[in-house]
């Protein structure tokens, strides 16, 4: 038997499919088909089933189905958890490049309607700068250097609100390396599953693509971490064990991050046994 | 092929990317679609009003639209939502675009709606594209065509793009498909390789 969108065939006797666009679509879904000895549809079948009147109609209607049903999936997969935190962090890392562009600009254009103004010997943070100039009046310099300080409200606001999700939707993850460190691996994984489906080993490179194929296709050393390094238990241990450190613990991110994909919850044992691991890695030899 | 003043150009609903328009022809871009390119590079293969094409890695569906300009029905695969969500909107303006969302590589989970073609065009950054256009192949004619769009980066980026391509040469050759020609598509796409066939035996 041969099955189809349209009906199933079998032995040149057609056995048609007559629900309407909907229920074809959901037809189409669970449809199997074994791909030896199969023979694609063919519209004059469909006519012969009755489905068709002729083949611009069993286009149009196969386009209807089709239509459908990619709709559908593209629901589906954009009601997955994971796909908004993707995009905020995302957002969250692209509001970081700009506000540091931004504000680079401002300082170096204040700089230069204040000849004698020098940042030398001062320990002023560029944060602190800005304040001062969208104090000033300035005309569109100020406006300026208060728009970045309104974006960096948003920006913590946004970073707050990262940090939740990805505790909710990451949590074993979260809790090993913090909500918004979690959320970027997922970012640079592609989303939970991809990010559940990964060896502890890329998990550690994850973010240190650049450095990666340079190792691979010369001589330079291997990276020992990648986005990881953001985490104080990874750059705040010292340089001769920092490598181990990345390592256990990314091979722990990866159990985890299967945790958080296919329980979902918080496992509080492989916690307690993940953490003592990755701290015992990262005392002093 | 039609071409104005020596750019090609396809007719049909325009405005679908923001593409120009000459005398009321939508102008096809080498340097944003890398069949247009391989028309540039002087390969001759005419997409004709009969023709049913199978088209894998459809994307945003801007290649898409000029293929059915030219022909009677393209089935149109592909797996990311994004890209799909702009596919289906010139696909419901194109009476004649099947949009398929389905993984190319599994042909099993499309095949009850896609029916045999005249030419697959195959243009997946993956590595393993000679075995995907092999699971393709029995919605191919016989004697129809394949065009795979080989970005070799995709399939090992230590290697020589050169030797990538013979490599896949070879696979498809002894899955017999015949080689008619390859290009690359420089100085449009880089490291970019064409390679257009014939399918010589039925498919199934």
């Amino acid at each position: 038997m041969q099955s189809y969108w349209f009906g199933d065939i079998s032995e040149g006797v057609c056995m048609p499919f007559l629900g309407d666009v909907s229920a074809t679509a959901d037809r189409v879904r669970v449809l199997r088909v074994n791909l030896t000895d199969f023979m694609p549809p063919d519209w004059q079948s469909a006519v012969g089933c009755g489905v068709s009147r002729d083949r611009q109609d069993y286009i149009s209607r196969l386009r209807e189905v089709c239509i459908l049903l990619a709709e559908r999936r593209i629901w589906e997969e954009y009601q997955a958890r994971d796909v908004s935190l993707y995009q905020m962090v995302r957002t969250l890392d692209e509001m970081d490049t700009v506000i540091n562009l931004l504000t680079g600009r401002v300082i170096d254009w204040y700089q230069v309607t204040r000849p004698s103004f020098s940042r030398k010997y001062r320990r002023t943070p560029p944060r602190n700068l800005v304040r001062t100039i969208s104090g000033k009046r300035e005309g569109s310099l100020s406006k300026i250097a208060s728009d970045i300080e309104r974006l960096s409200e948003t920006r913590t606001l946004l970073a707050r609100e990262v940090s939740d999700t990805a505790e909710n939707i990451l949590p074993n993850c979260s809790a090993l390396i913090g909500g918004l460190v979690a959320a970027r691996l997922l970012y640079q994984a592609g989303g939970l599953s991809a990010l559940a489906r990964l060896p502890g080993s890329a998990i550690q490179v994850l973010g240190a693509r650049t450095a990666l194929f340079s190792h691979l296709r010369g001589k330079t050393p291997p990276p020992k971490h990648g986005i990881i390094f953001q985490h104080r238990r990874v750059h705040n241990a010292p340089p001769e064990v920092r490598g181990k450190v990345a390592r256990v613990l990314s091979a722990k991110l990866a159990i985890a991050a299967r945790l958080d994909r296919y329980r979902g919850v918080k496992v509080p044992e492989f916690l307690a046994e993940a953490q003592a691991r990755i701290d015992a890695a990262g005392a002093r030899p | 092929m039609i071409w104005v003043d020596g750019v090609l150009v396809s007719i049909g609903e325009g405005g679908v990317y923001g593409e120009r328009i000459i005398r009321g022809a939508r102008v096809w871009d080498p340097y944003r679609s890398k069949l247009s390119a391989l028309y540039y590079k002087g390969t001759i293969l005419d997409l004709t009003p009969d023709m049913r094409v199978l088209y894998l890695g459809a994307a945003h569906g801007t290649t898409v639209s000029h293929v059915a300009d030219y022909t009677e029905v393209v089935y149109a695969v592909e797996l990311a939502p994004r890209p799909m969500q702009e596919l289906l909107e010139v696909a419901r303006r194109r009476r004649n675009i099947v949009p398929v969302m389905a993984d190319a590589a599994h042909p099993e989970s499309y095949a009850p709606l896609v029916e045999m073609v005249d030419l697959i065009y195959q243009d997946i950054a993956q590595p393993d594209q000679v075995g995907i256009a092999i699971r393709n192949r029995i919605f191919l004619k016989s004697g129809g065509m394949l065009v795979l769009m080989l970005k070799t980066r995709s399939v090992d980026v230590r290697r020589e793009p050169e030797d990538v391509l013979s490599d896949t040469e070879a696979g498809l050759t002894d899955a017999g498909i015949r080689i008619i020609t390859h290009e690359w598509l420089e100085p449009y796409h880089h490291d970019h390789a064409a390679i257009v066939c014939r399918n010589e035996i039925s498919g199934t």
